[in-house]
This record gives structure tokens, sequence and C-alpha cells, in this order.
């Protein structure tokens, strides 16, 4: 199948790099016109974590160059040493991966797969998606729900959340007239500020790098978005601070927060750190009255968490697994049922001929019963041997992407005439 | 009488506490309700038990052992209150035991009066020895409480959290309450303080004994506590380390204030 995935995640990529491939929906509208075309049809997905091009048909490779010219364009020539490809199956299995949050900074959290599906309506919008793309999206979007519904791999994303709040409460009681400071936009930011604010925070902060992403947020979630160079200020008004910048070395170390604390008069701290690498050092623990936690630590917070995360992962892999194979089925029987279809009509065309020619030499001769068991003996002998041929289609069209049994039965069975469009 | 009385109401502590510890091993609504009503009904009688004894001895405790008896008293009267206002039965789990120890001996070895050695009329002595035990029960369920805080802070800085963390109230709600206790055992201490100097009816008086400068040391610990609480924002684990050994120089004071005869006298 011709299906391409490129693109630069979290696992392969920095934060700078990332931002400066991140496009806005204009941008990616803007973008999909051009790399998009009658042969080819392209999905741009891109958050923060990640940018990626999904590109198919049959021209995908020339808008695969289109792609990589943008983006060396984009990101300088370093950038294309970030890059990942996936080709046929494997970009399938990746799109579905990604939006079921498997590939999630933040193993699955919710976000992602809103962002696909608007990443989607984007493309939609644009006339980039039409036919084979749209049938991919739409069977990764049901993989996505199915592995929501059907494992607990939500539910850990959110407790993490929630395990969050319920150690800030387990501090300062609740968490009315407290301010929460957020340093950077990950995947896990905006639920993570939702839960807070849905347990009574009221004063939200989101500071970034990049100030636009922090803006969009923080109106996203109703907070005031900070410039990053007032960071030292904020966090001494913060009672919680989460952070979620890729960063390779910690942002916030022992001696930046110790000079912090002062300013603070000794009132509690809570830190969270969603980031990986971590943001925050360790050793920011001892001090007093800070209470630093990374995803490990809450984690830990919910019971058997890390036992139940990778049996639900495994569970979620293998939904994945049933989804593309149910994909691949779907896809060749939508191609392969012509053929079975046309095969039975060719079989009842022979059967309804000979039996209308037996009849007539017969004459008159033959009561009403006798009649009906010829029919009767005409149809069990199409349907006995058009049993093995049809079942076989059946099956092993799946595993065979390129069809070649049920070109084999079309050809066999001189179908191939009948339609000259395949 | 008064004897009868204070073991019923010992055994009506020992339940509360059984049931309080109960509930931190299973978190039933039950079991705090029941240890409530066994800790009121234990001081009502207690209660009786005190003023029939004092009645006959100038309406106040005379000797270690009745002193015990109304450190009890007053530290679950104190607790009895809390617990009632805010629901924290992880204090009845800590206190109630603590408790009830402390009215063991006054139970076991009888509640024999044991007169001052030298009686002489001080007027300012019941208000003294009161205000002190008060004082003295305050300072005790603080340190329980910065107990539980240093608790609760070791769970939170160590990640381990165990049958306590759920069950323990929240950092802020501890110290917080840590406060109350020490601004209001500091208010009776310092009247304790007063009262001590005075009793006498004559003028200032100072001993230099080991009860006056355990009492006056915990008396400037708490007070350079409360003026770095207050000015310097202090809080949280050094508030608490701090209460809890200002609360054991007190209990010092407390064991030095009877005289060696009535140590030596209990046993004899």
């Amino acid at each position: 199948m011709d299906l391409i995935c490129l693109g630069v995640s979290h696992k392969t990529a920095p934060l700078s790099v990332r931002e400066r491939l991140a496009l806005s929906s204009q941008q990616q509208l803007e973008l999909l016109t051009r790399i998009a075309g009658p042969e080819s049809e392209a999905l741009i997905v891109s958050t923060c974590n990640r940018v990626e091009f999904y590109l198919a048909g049959p021209a995908s490779g020339v808008s695969r160059d289109t792609v990589l010219a943008e983006i060396a364009a984009r990101g300088g020539d370093g950038t294309l040493s970030h890059l990942y490809e996936h080709r046929g199956e494997a970009a399938l299995v990746h799109l579905f991966r990604v939006s079921s949050s498997l590939d999630s900074m933040v193993m699955g959290e919710a976000q992602i797969l809103g962002q696909v599906k608007e990443a989607f309506e984007i493309a939609q919008q644009s006339g980039a998606v039409r036919g084979e793309l749209i049938r991919i999206c739409e069977a990764a979007f049901a993989a996505a729900k199915r592995v929501r519904t059907e494992t607990a791999i939500g539910r850990a994303a959110i407790s993490m959340a929630s395990a969050a709040v319920e150690l800030a409460i387990k501090i300062f009681g609740d968490l009315e007239g407290k301010t929460v400071l957020m340093v950077g936009a990950g995947e896990m930011a905006e639920l993570s500020l939702r839960h807070l604010r849905a347990a009574g925070a009221a004063n939200m902060v989101v500071t970034n790098r990049t100030f636009e992403r922090a803006d969009a947020l923080a109106r996203s979630v109703g907070a005031t978005a900070r410039p990053f160079e007032e960071l030292s200020s904020l966090l001494v008004t913060a009672d919680v601070v989460l952070c979620s910048v890729a960063s390779p070395a910690p942002l916030l170390t022992k001696e930046s927060l110790s000079m912090v604390l002062k300013a603070r008069r000794h009132r509690p701290l809570f830190m969270v750190d969603l980031a990986v690498p971590r943001d925050i050092a360790p050793d920011v623990n001892e001090l007093e009255g800070v209470y630093a936690y990374d995803t490990d630590d809450i984690q830990r917070v919910v019971a058997d968490n890390s036992a139940v995360r990778s049996a639900e992962a495994a569970k979620a892999e293998v939904m994945i697994a049933e989804e593309i194979a149910r994909f691949f089925r779907e896809r060749a029987l939508r191609d392969g049922i012509p053929v079975i279809a046309r095969l039975r009509a060719r079989a009842e065309q022979i059967a309804k001929a000979e039996l209308e020619r037996t009849f007539a030499s017969l004459g008159d001769n033959l009561t009403e019963k006798q009649r009906q068991s010829i029919e009767a003996m005409a149809k069990a002998i199409i349907n006995k041997l058009l049993h093995q041929p049809t079942t076989k289609l059946r099956e092993t069209a799946p595993q065979q992407s390129d069809h070649r049994l049920a070109g084999a039965a079309a050809e066999l069975f001189g179908l191939e005439s009948e339609d000259p469009k395949r | 009488m008064p004897h009868v009385l204070l073991s019923i109401a010992c055994h009506a502590y020992a339940s509360a506490a059984i049931a309080y510890l109960a509930y931190l091993v299973r978190p039933w609504r039950l079991f705090p309700i029941a240890a409530r009503f066994l800790v009121g009904s234990g001081l009502v009688l207690h209660a009786i038990a005190l003023v029939t004894a004092f009645s006959g001895q100038g309406g106040m405790p005379q000797g270690i052992l009745q002193g015990l008896s109304v450190l009890a008293f007053l530290l679950l009267s104190i607790l009895l209150a809390l617990e009632i206002r805010y629901r924290i039965p992880v204090m009845g789990a800590l206190l109630t035991p603590i408790a009830v120890a402390i009215l063991v001996p006054p139970l076991v070895i009888g509640g024999g009066t044991n007169s001052l050695p030298n009686a002489f009329p001080r007027p300012l002595l019941p208000l003294h020895i009161s205000v002190a035990l008060l004082g003295l029960a305050a300072f005790g369920v603080a340190a329980g409480v910065a107990l539980m805080y240093l608790l609760m802070d070791r769970q939170m800085k160590g990640k381990h959290f165990g049958v306590l963390f759920s069950r323990l109230p929240s950092l802020r709600f501890l110290d917080e309450l840590n406060r109350l206790l020490v601004v209001w055992g500091f208010v009776a201490l310092s009247v304790t303080l007063i009262t001590g100097a005075f009793f006498a009816g004559h003028g200032f008086f100072w001993a230099w004994d080991s009860k006056e400068i355990a009492t006056v040391v915990a008396w400037g610990i708490f007070a350079a506590l409360l003026t770095a609480r207050f000015f310097a924002g202090w809080q949280g684990r050094r508030v608490a380390v701090l209460t809890m050994a200002g609360f054991c120089l007190l209990l010092i004071s407390f064991f030095t204030s009877y005289n060696a005869e009535q140590y030596r006298g209990l046993f004899h």
C-alpha cells in the first residue's frame, strides 16, 4: 500500500526542532494544497510533541520530496537527521498508535486523538484527504476509541492528573486561592490544568519559551500567559508548579530554587515534573517545604500503576494489531467482494441457462415437484463448488494487500473481461 | 467512689483508643463515632471524679498522681473538641493511648492525696496549677499534631505512601492547628510563669531550680517560635520539630515540679 509517514516527535527531536516545524492550522491548509495532488492525498498532524506528514496514493513519492524540501527549508539542514519515516503497513501502525496515545509522551493522554481528528478535518477542508486516507483515518479513530474504552490506559493518564491533584490537596488542604504555574505546554499540560481548575485552583499561570504556545494553552484553559523571562518571580508566587519543558538539562536546580525559597518565606511548594528527561533536578526534593515529584513518582501514587499501565499498554498493542488486521480485511473485502459476487453471478447465469435448456428438452413431462428438485440440485452444485473458493478468497484477502488470489480467481473463471476497469 | 468512676472512665478511654486504632486499619465511619462517644462519656465520669476529689482539698489537684489525672482529662477534652470540630480520627489514635498511659499510674497506685509539704496559704496556687496543666495539655496536643506533621512530611518527601497517608489531614491543616494550639499553650504558659513567680503572694520569686529553668527555656523556645512564625513566615517541619522540643522541656518541668519525697511516697 502506498502510505508514507514522515515526521519528528518528542522521541527523535528536541523541542527547538519541533518548534521550528510546528504548523498552525492556516499553515497546514496552505501546505496541504501544495503537497496533495490528484494522485496523492496528505494529512499533517502538528502538536507540541510531534509534527507528522502522512502521504497516500500512487504519487505519494512526489509529495514526499515536496515535504522533505519543506522540512529542510523550515528547520534547517540538520532537521532531516531527526526525521523518521515509515512506509506501508508500518506507517499505518504508526498512525494507529499515535491516535491511540501509545506513542505519546504521557501514554494514554486523551488530547492526541482530538488533535489528529482536528488535523483530519483541516485536511478534509482543503480536499487533501479523499479516498484511501479517509478510510485509514476513520479506522485509526475507531482503533483509538476501542483502546480508550476497552483498556484502562486512558484512566492511567487521568489518574496521573488526579493523583497530582490529590497530592496537592494533601499539602494545601484545598486549592482555593492557590496559584498554579505551568512551565511549558506539553501534552499533559492541559489535562493537568483542567484537573487543578476543577479542584478549585483559581489562579493559573502558563509560561513557555515560545510565548504564543503559552498563550494558546492559557486561553484554552482560562489561565494567564506570562513571558518565560519572568520564571523566577513566577516561582515566588506559585504554590503548585508543573513542568513540561523538553530540556536536556534540568531547568530548575537545587541552587536556583533555594534562591527562590528565601523570597517565598517558607511557604510549601509542590512541584510536578511531567517532562522526560526531567526539568526539575531530583535533589530539589531535599529542600525544606518543597515536594518535587516526577512522572514516575506520581504514577507510584496510583496503586500498582506501573504494572497496570504496562499490562494495559500490552493490551492496547494487541488491539492495534487486531484493528490493523481488520482494516486490511475490510479493504480486501471491499476490493475482493466484486470478484466473489461476479463469480457467483457467473455461475448462476450458467446454471440458469443449463436449466432452461434441460427443461426445454424434457418438455411438459415434468411435474412441478420434479422441476423444483432439479432447480435445487443445480443450486446445490453451484454452492458446493463455489464454497471453497469463496471462503478461501475471504480468508486470504487480509493477508494479501495486493489481492493476488482474488485476481487469480477472476482470471480462472474468466471474469476479467466483464469489467474492463479492473 | 472517685476511684471507681476514674476506673470506668479509663476503660472508656481505652475502648476509644482501640476504636480509633481500628479506624486506621479499616476506615469505617462507625469507629470514630463510637470513639468520640466513649471519650465524651469517659470525660463526664472523669470530671465527676476530679470534682469529688478536689472538693475536699481546696479545689485543686494535689500531688503528681492527681496532676497526671487532670492532665489526661485536659488532653482528652482538647482532643474531643478538635475531633468534633475537625474530624481527625488519626489524632485520636495517637493521643487516646497516651492519655490512657498517663491515667494508669493514678489508677493503679490509687487516688491517695499527697498533701503539699509546706502548705501555707498561696492564693494564686489553684490558678497556677490548673493553667499550667491546661498549657501542658495544649502543648501535648500540639506536639501530637507536630508528630503527625512530621509523619506526613516524611511520606510526602519519601513518596512512600503507607496506611497513614490517606488518613492524615493535609500539611497545611496540621500546621494551622499547631499554630492555634501553640498560641493558646503559650498564653497559658505565660500565665503559669507569672502566677508561679508571684504565687507566694509576697513579690517576685525565683529559686533557680530545674523546674523553673526548664519552663523558662521552653517559654523562650515558644516565644521565638511564634515570633519566627509571625514575622519570618516560619512554618512546617522546623516549627513541628521545635514544638516537640519545647514540649519535652515542659514535661521535664512538670515532673520536676513535684519534689523527690512525693515520688518516693508513691512507692511506699
